[in-house]
């Protein structure tokens, strides 16, 4: 029985997955766990294992080509093993290539062939929008523009997106050959040294009110990705990556004031007029204290399991995310976010950890984690600040958050809008985008 | 048949001197008078007057009635003369007042001068220059302030040249007079008094090349005339910002130098055309068409963008003018857009 190699899931958001590049030719030996191929997301370009020893048989997906997650896309077989024919009527046995483009034009026509498909597939969904430049370069690079995500006028992918996302495949082929994955890695170091300049924003281009992002702990701007695609695509969009988070330089933090000063500072520049702000977990936190530094500035408020409400909040959690320093020792805590287990794979934890790479980011956000919850506890409270607030408020939270229970959310007054969703966990942005996007379009009309 | 015709050569002596766009169309053409007994200059009040913007000037003093010819207040009958001359053996530069003027002359510059070599199968030439004064700024109003070039431009068998600098003035009316065809050359009205330096002695500068007047990676501007010199005060501005313009002067609408244009398009992938013409069917049409056709059209990050002249009458009103057609604010704000992605 041959064992089927299928897409893997490594991003919650994740439906499908374009192949990048296979490391075993069909008919090569490969050993289990040796790299197979590369498979790129929004994140990162990532490495699959082999699940099994064997001869790798029957490629069914080829670079290039956008898989659906779950599909197999190969089968390895033991040495001798007779290889099965295909079995050419089920649907799981030809990769499900998701045909973005015209779902109506060509329904199973039986003679396409994957590299057909892949042409529908490569640039074709229908309201993608991408110039020229971008589409050719993704096409020599062999990136599907359907994983991009566009800063351009309503969300047109430019030269610069391409340009960002080849060089963080590369950036990502370079550390996955670093010993990061390793079981023995060097702790993150107890040195690190703050860095001058501006915190990192980025824009999407829109018409109307932007909304402003502010992520929570140990997480970045790519977070907000899963709930872009649910927003109506001509809301501008600003996203602030928050000091010794993502691309923003690493900072000293003496406690929360210093924090919310800083970013107040950015917030000054980017949001020309009042902006609707929206906030998760600590940046949650962020965004409020924002909206009562500069009440005029801001036309409403969502909090999306915002920090600063109570004094609990899953310190080991925290900590453990921010030392983790192999994707082994980072999944088991990752899996706390999100309120159904399986919402975090072993894969999805190694490109979580390829964004947190560097040691000395690691080592700053450790000890952040100790000014802002010092033995586990919400060292500032803004229940105060809640109660100030003027903007409209809307406040989403999981019932199943176990980084910061939602009983929380009854610290605020009768104004705000609070809406408890079921079955889901300290993410709700990731786990279930399309409510999350559908309350912020009402709040936000 | 052309008569054949005796040129007394004017060696370039390397040195250059300062002189208004003005006075290098006027050296260019005593040089021409000087080099060529075939020469002749005709227009109308280009004697004694010296031209209506001072052009010609003391030309009929210094060569006579015979060479610089006061023609009648007809610009067809005129042109007519010029296409004539220019058939049987004569190298007429015919001078309009206003390039708005050639519209009385269309059947002689169109239907005759650039039809005569194809229809008679290549026995016969007319070598004419028309020298039009054009664009607004002037207050001259609705009759004396148009750009046609892309009009003239359309016509095959015509030749069109917009000269940017004095240099370029000289340059290409020698290198117009040269040519064997009929060629028109756009004089923009505000560049007269405009100064610079000028080679001294005979040259030309090819017809068919354009010009790039600054360098730059973020996005190509194509102008011409008088819009060249807005798009470079709007690229000096942009690169305080760090935003790096190049500049191309089109100098020659037909032929077009397609080869400069799509070179830069594939450098800066983003491109505005500026032009005084009006902007529908103008010449930013052909230049973006010729883009969208190229192999540039890969290397495009931003739709292309065009600045042209109001699809209106120039209107009298001074500021109403100005609106009219593209200032260096208006290119300064589309290329700038245009390098942030904002387009």
């Amino acid at each position: 029985m041959p064992t089927e190699v299928i897409m893997p899931k490594v991003d919650m958001d994740m439906a499908t997955g374009t192949l990048a590049v296979w490391h075993v030719a069909e008919g090569e030996a490969v050993k289990k766990g040796a790299a197979l191929f590369d498979i790129e997301t929004d994140k990162a370009a990532m490495e699959v294992e082999a699940p099994a020893s064997g001869i790798l048989r029957q490629i069914l997906a080829q670079p290039g080509q956008v898989v659906a997650v779950g599909s197999p896309v190969a089968y390895l077989y033991a040495e001798g093993e007779a290889v099965v024919a295909l079995p050419a009527e089920t649907p799981s046995a030809a990769p499900a290539v998701v045909a973005v483009a015209a779902p109506a034009a060509a329904p199973a026509a039986p003679a396409a062939t994957p590299s057909q498909t892949v042409a529908q597939v490569a640039n074709g969904a229908a309201d993608l929008r991408a110039t020229p430049v971008a589409r050719r370069l993704a096409r020599e690079a062999g990136l599907a523009l359907s994983n991009l995500l566009g800063s351009g006028p309503r969300g047109r992918i430019q030269r610069a997106d391409v340009e960002t996302a080849l060089a963080r495949r590369e950036a990502a082929a370079l550390a996955a050959s670093a010993p990061v994955f390793a079981p023995a890695v060097q702790a993150a170091p107890d040195e690190w040294t703050a860095q001058p300049g501006d915190l990192h924003v980025t824009t999407r281009k829109g018409t109307g009110t932007p909304l402003v992002l502010i992520h929570g702990f140990a997480a970045d701007s790519t977070g907000w990705m899963a709930l872009e695609r649910a927003l109506p695509r001509d809301l501008p969009l600003i996203r602030i990556d928050l000091p010794s988070h993502g691309r923003s330089p690493l900072r000293r933090l003496s406690g929360f004031a210093d924090l919310a000063k800083t970013v107040v500072q950015v917030f000054d520049r980017v949001a020309e007029g009042p902006v609707h702000l929206l906030g998760h977990s600590l940046g949650g936190a962020v965004a409020l204290a924002v909206s009562d530094i500069r009440p005029r500035q801001v036309k409403t408020l969502s909090l999306l399991s915002p920090a600063g409400l109570g004094p609990e909040i899953d310190g080991a959690a925290l900590n453990g995310i921010a030392r983790a320093s192999t994707a082994d020792s980072l999944a088991p805590w990752l899996k706390r976010l999100t309120a159904r287990p399986d919402g975090i794979s072993h894969d999805y934890a190694k490109a979580a950890m390829l964004a947190r790479i560097d040691p000395d980011l690691r080592a700053a956000q450790q000890e952040w984690a100790q000014v802002l919850f010092p033995d586990g506890v919400q060292a500032f409270d803004l229940t105060a600040a809640l109660e100030r607030v003027t903007a409209p408020t809307l406040m989403i939270w999981g019932r199943d958050d176990r980084i910061l229970p939602w009983k929380q959310a009854l610290a605020a007054p009768g104004e705000v809008a609070l809406h408890l969703l079921r079955g889901v966990g300290h993410v709700p942005h990731m786990e279930d985008p399309d409510t999350v996007a559908a309350l912020l379009g009402r709040h936000m009309k | 048949m052309n008569a054949q015709t005796q040129i007394t050569e004017v060696t370039p002596s390397g040195e250059t001197r300062e002189m208004s766009y003005a006075e290098a169309i006027r050296d260019a053409m005593a040089i021409a008078l000087d080099r060529d007994p075939t020469v002749v200059l005709m227009g109308e009040d280009i004697g004694t007057y010296g031209g209506a913007f001072q052009v010609t000037l003391d030309l009929i003093d210094r060569y006579g009635p015979d060479r610089v010819m006061d023609t009648p207040i007809s610009e067809l009958g005129g042109a007519g003369v010029a296409v004539g001359a220019a058939l049987t053996g004569l190298k007429p530069i015919f001078e309009f007042q206003f390039s708005d003027f050639a519209a009385l002359a269309m059947e002689q510059i169109v239907n005759q001068a650039a039809k005569l070599r194809y229809m008679l199968g290549g026995e016969a030439a007319v070598p004419v220059v028309f020298r039009m004064p054009a664009g607004s700024g002037t207050g001259a109003a609705a009759q004396h302030s148009q750009s046609f070039e892309a009009w003239f431009g359309h016509v095959p068998g015509l030749k069109v040249v917009q000269p940017s600098t004095p240099e370029d003035a000289k340059g290409l009316l020698l290198a117009a007079l040269a040519d064997p065809d009929p060629v028109i050359v756009f004089e923009h009205k505000l560049l007269y008094k405009m100064k610079g330096q000028v080679p001294t002695g005979y040259y030309t500068t090819p017809i068919g090349k354009a010009a790039i007047r600054r360098t730059g990676s973020d996005v190509t501007i194509v102008a011409s005339a008088i819009m060249v010199h807005r798009a470079l005060e709007a690229a000096a501005k942009l690169a305080e910002e760090g935003i790096e313009v190049e500049v191309i002067d089109l100098r020659s609408v037909r032929p077009i130098d397609r080869d400069t244009i799509i070179a830069s398009v594939k450098k800066t992938g983003k491109l505005l055309c500026v032009y005084e013409g009006v902007r529908t069917l103008g010449v930013g049409a052909e230049i973006s068409a010729l883009i969208a056709e190229s192999e540039a059209f890969d290397y495009l990050d931003a739709p292309i963008q065009r600045l042209g002249g109001a699809e209106a009458p120039i209107p009298y009103n001074p500021d109403l003018e100005r609106a009219a057609v593209p200032q260096k604010a208006d290119i300064e704000t589309v290329a700038r857009r245009l390098a942030k992605g904002e387009v």
